[in-house]
């Protein structure tokens, strides 16, 4: 007879929290109902209330369990998915990014015409794949997070489908995901050929960096996760895919996404293969200086707004892979600092898109770059709040951008990784170029014809508040602020503490 | 109630009066009215007459036997990367930062009537941008000291980009990317000195020195060695990162490209604080950071700085002697005034170090004038050529008066400012270099040819435009400006000893450190081996 194995169900708390609040919300839907343009919003609206509400106990439980800070397993006998720091952390930042992302959503979906109720569903289908990738111990505890937020975000890049670019999107990022998903698996298969495990503490055990199958198994894992987090070479979708999606969705897969992938990669690297050295550490470097590069020299050229915000957001992905470069044995500054630019960048490129959401007007989305131009005339806090986290992308001082990037160098350095931060500041002296050209648009040319709508939702003034404010106190007063005020913001100690069991180790 | 935290009151007073300017306004409007213009103007001119009356009393309360910082305020802030909020003040910032707040509410009241849209935001990034300078010049904590430094890149921007002449954008633009390039290789440097600080001393600090009544090390206590045993942490390297990105501001003969197009296309206050405080930030970075950072680099590079200086000084009196646009002929003079100061600085002995502080403080009130002067002769006229003047001193004697007494500070006549910085200057780098200073005393003879065969064409000679003969004289707001700046225009050069005298305790603190270091470094064992094992390829 098998025994039955153990479980400990408050181990995937926030799992089952989000994934039932997905179909709590798909049930709501049907319930509902409604035929008018106005019925549609007001359920929209309600489910909206429902997913903000499901995603605050999470992210109450994910505070929760960081607190404690045990690591409880799923199952003990077979670990799959573990609740550490660094998964609740992970959580934490997903669901705070798919949060705001449907407080921008509300209106804009009604802007757009497309009020269907499965967007709110869909949506938190896909973050819980990543709430499971984020904690997943397993490769196959990885894959099905992986494919759990993939497939959902399929759908919503195609959502728009009256629009011919929406359908495009959708499918070319159906193609190429799973092409990525196909070498991933094949990537797993071969590791677990050469090692005989599945588990992360398995395959860690078993791992001999000499043999080829294992480091081939690696490479095509690694190909798989560098698709998800847009790096070069495999980033080709990305510009496509941004621009086609509805913004909203842009909004939430630029953030969550490379969120989850993000804190999946250091669990891999670091729980894996301890510290990234020799031949992957090289395989990396190359590609976080080709992705600085081609994102930062590609966004130049674009004169689509979304486009840019897409190239961007490669450019990113490469000096957050400095981070996974710039660690050593006891050294995890690079882990601590890559969660902190996670978390800065979702602010940032939440305000970012934010704005771009809250300019679509009558089923278009505000993304020519002459749509802009003296916007700071017409709509002076909305131009404001847009310099504001163009900026911080920019990594100007006085921002969160600024204090990621000045982290993410400063473990580099620290393991004397000087030319990869001197490129990477050449790099990001390019992206100034591009990032200071709406502002100049904004403030410095005419208005054109009046586009755009005129008012903010409730939702979207909330949401662009929020990540100004977030932008703000992380670039002045990460951790330790003044008493009494923000003496409870403590960002740099949350990130070491999210890392340490895993160096530790 | 301000004696307690004087520097930051002094720092946080415009930006905060700019903010609550902002806070009033949005609540106005929440009620459906407004702030007028006339508000705005007035409020920011008299927050910046707030700051300058309070920074007097820096001056008062700055004791000049006393070598080390006063006013010191140190509150930590990212303690655990020694990241603090460590401001001071010696004779170097005193004299800058008052150049500042005395700068400021000039210029405001310079463009009055300068400023025909979006005035609010005007106000606001002036005001934002003073508090930047204060603060650039007041910090003792590097990661302060470019936080601030880039802080203040992004008012600028906005003032030429937004009230500036028709290739704004353009220069705008460039001016940001120059700046930005040097400063992030600056940057990266930043943080190897971090590093190599807590590898000699074991503590995390980006505070210049230490704080006083404590006994942790600041780094101004590390002796970078000049060959380390990698070449990036070695301080030739830093020595360039850092002296590229002041070079820039400077800017220094071949960095000077922005210059021009910054300065001509800014609107007249732009131009006035670029000049008068913005390129000083370069030199004082050079002074205040790189000399005793770096001490044997400063010496190894000085015969190259000498040389870019010497040409910085003839290339841009060459240059702004075929000018036919009167701002472009003041901003090459800029190049070559800056020249000079460089001379001076990498003279590294007593009388050059304080020659070009008070130069720095001479340019930025005559060239200050001199763009003032500019951007009332374009209210009214609405060109800059120098050949649609002449004759100006019939309809504008007031004008042509000031205007002489003006250039002539900026030539460096006796008994005016130019003349007891360049003297000390020239007298400086005679001592080390006398070639470079035989050289640079001809950019002299060179200074008074063009600014004085510009004068002569603007003001003197008939009137051949009959649109000269009406224009108006200035009136009282104009007279006031501009014998506002020249009353320290005269001071300085009749009596410079207070100013000298505030200069020499903490010019000589620099130079004690860099020969300090020095004999260090020349007393340490040799690190030639270490060096040599480390080219070789690892095997």
């Amino acid at each position: 007879m098998i025994p039955a194995p153990t479980l400990d169900l408050g181990a995937v708390l926030p799992l089952i929290l989000i994934a039932g609040g997905a179909f709590l919300v798909l049930g709501l839907d049907l319930v509902l109902g409604g035929e008018s343009e106005a019925e549609k919003y007001r359920k929209s609206a309600v489910l909206s209330f429902a997913s903000v509400g499901v995603l605050a106990a999470v992210i109450a439980s994910a505070c929760t369990a960081f607190s404690a800070g045990a690591g409880a397993e799923f199952s003990p006998a077979h670990p799959m998915f573990q609740l550490d720091r660094l998964a609740s952390f992970g959580i934490a930042l997903v669901a705070g990014g798919t949060l705001l992302s449907i407080l921008l959503s509300t209106y804009y979906l009604k802007e757009i015409g497309v009020q269907h109720g499965e967007y709110y569903a869909l949506v938190l289908l896909a973050s819980s794949g990543m709430v499971l990738l984020v904690g997943a111990v397993d490769l196959v505890s990885v894959f099905l997070g992986i494919e759990l937020m993939s497939i959902p975000i399929y759908v919503l890049a195609g959502f728009d489908r009256r629009k011919l670019r929406s359908n495009e999107s959708a499918l070319k990022y159906f193609l190429a995901g799973s092409f990525a998903s196909a070498i991933l698996l094949y990537g797993m298969a071969l590791l677990y050929g050469a090692t005989g495990e599945t588990s992360y503490a398995g395959i860690g055990a078993a791992f001999d960096g000499t043999a080829p199958l294992g480091v081939i198994g690696l490479g095509l894992l690694l190909v798989g996760f560098t698709f998800k987090i847009s790096s070069v070479p495999f980033h080709q979708w990305t510009p496509d895919v941004y621009e086609g999606a509805p913004a909203s969705v842009t909004a939430y897969m630029s953030v969550t996404v490379k969120a989850a992938a993000f804190v999946a990669l250091v669990r891999l690297a670091a729980a894996t293969f301890g510290p990234v050295e020799g031949l992957l550490g090289d395989v990396l470097w190359v590609i976080a200086v080709a992705t600085m590069v081609v994102g930062n020299l590609m966004a130049v050229i674009q004169d689509n707004v979304k486009r840019m915000l897409a190239y961007s957001s490669i450019a990113h992905a490469g000096y957050l892979l400095i981070g996974l470069i710039a660690v050593a044995p006891g050294d995890a500054g690079g882990y601590e600092a890559v969660l902190f630019y996670l978390v800065a960048y979702l602010f940032l490129n939440l305000g970012a898109f934010g704005v771009v959401v809250s300019l679509a007007h009558r089923g278009q989305d505000a993304e020519r770059f002459e749509e802009f131009a003296g916007l700071a005339r017409r709509r002076p806090a909305l131009a404001a709040l847009m310099t504001l986290f163009l900026i911080g992308l920019a990594g100007i001082p006085g921002t969160a951008g600024f204090v990621a990037k000045f982290r993410i160098f400063m473990a580099a350095v620290q393991q004397d990784h000087v030319w990869l931060v001197v490129i990477a500041v050449l790099t990001s002296l390019v992206s100034v170029y591009y990032y200071l050209r709406l502002p100049v648009l904004m403030y410095m040319r005419e208005p054109g014809e009046a586009a755009g709508r005129l008012r903010l939702a409730t939702g979207e003034w909330l949401v662009l508040a929020v990540c100004a404010i977030a932008v703000v106190v992380l670039g002045v007063l990460p951790n330790n602020g003044p008493e009494d005020l923000l003496s409870w913001l403590r960002a740099f100690d949350w990130t070491r503490e999210s890392v340490a069991a895993l160096v530790a180790r | 109630m301000f004696d307690a935290n004087l520097v930051s009151w002094v720092s946080f007073l415009p930006l905060g009066a700019g903010l609550l300017l902002l806070a009033l306004n949005a609540a106005a409007r929440a009620v459906g009215s407004e702030l007028s213009a006339s508000v705005w103007k007035g409020a920011g001119l008299v927050a910046s007459v707030a700051t300058f009356a309070l920074s007097l009393r820096l001056w008062t309360g700055y004791d000049p036997t006393i070598p080390d910082y006063q006013f010191v305020e140190h509150v930590p802030w990212l303690a655990e990367w020694g990241v603090n909020y460590y401001v001071g003040i010696d004779g170097i910032s005193l004299l800058l930062v008052l150049l500042t707040t005395f700068l400021q509410p000039l210029v405001l009241l310079a463009s009055w009537n300068d400023v025909k849209h979006s005035l609010k935001s005007y106000v606001f990034f002036m005001l934002a941008l003073e508090t930047g300078m204060i603060a650039t010049f007041a910090a003792l904590n590097l990661f302060q000291f470019y936080l601030f430094w880039e802080l203040m890149l992004i008012p600028m921007y906005f003032i030429i980009g937004i009230w500036g002449g028709p290739r704004r954008v353009y220069a705008a633009i460039k001016f940001f990317l120059f700046t930005m390039a040097g400063s992030l290789l600056m940057l990266v440097a930043m943080i190897v000195v971090y590093r190599l600080h807590f590898e000699q001393t074991g503590t995390y600090t980006l505070d210049l020195v230490a704080v006083p009544g404590t006994t942790l090390p600041g780094l101004l206590d590390t002796n970078i060695l000049p060959g380390g045993d990698l070449w990036w942490r070695t301080q030739p390297w830093l020595f360039a990162a850092f002296a590229l990105a002041f070079g820039i501001k400077v800017p220094v003969f071949p960095f000077h490209t922005w210059l021009p197009d910054a300065h001509v296309e800014a609107p007249t206050a732009g131009s006035v604080i670029l000049a008068g405080v913005l390129l000083k930030m370069g030199t004082y970075g050079f002074v205040r950071f790189a000399l005793p950072l770096f001490p044997s680099a400063a010496v190894d590079f000085a015969p190259l700085v000498f040389g870019l200086g010497l040409a910085g000084v003839l290339y841009g009196a060459l240059v702004a002697m075929v000018q036919q646009d009167v701002k472009k002929l003041v901003a090459y003079s800029s190049v070559a005034h800056l020249g000079f100061v460089m001379l001076g600085i990498f003279a590294l002995n007593d009388e050059g170090l304080k020659g070009s502080i008070l130069q720095m403080v001479n340019h930025g009130l005559s060239t200050g004038a001199l763009f003032l002067l500019v951007g009332m002769l374009y209210e009214r006229r609405h060109t800059r050529e120098i050949s649609a003047f002449g004759g100006i001193a019939k309809p504008m004697p007031i004008f042509a008066a000031l205007f002489g007494i003006v250039t002539m500070s900026s030539i460096g006549l006796p008994g005016l400012n130019g003349f007891v910085g360049e003297f000390l200057i020239l007298l400086g780098t005679f001592r080390t270099a006398p070639a470079i200073a035989s050289a640079a005393t001809f950019g002299v003879v060179l200074a008074a040819v063009y600014m004085l065969w510009m004068y002569r064409r603007v003001v003197f000679g008939p009137v051949e435009h009959p649109e000269n003969r009406g224009l108006i004289d200035l009136d009282l707001r104009e007279k006031l400006v501009i014998a506002a700046v020249i009353v320290p225009i005269v001071w300085i050069g009749v009596y410079p000893q207070p100013l000298l005298t505030r200069l020499s305790a903490p010019v000589g603190e620099i130079l004690r450190v860099m020969e300090t270091k020095r004999a260090q470094a020349a007393a340490a064992p040799a690190l030639a081996p270490l060096q040599a094992s480390a080219t070789e390829p690892a095997r």
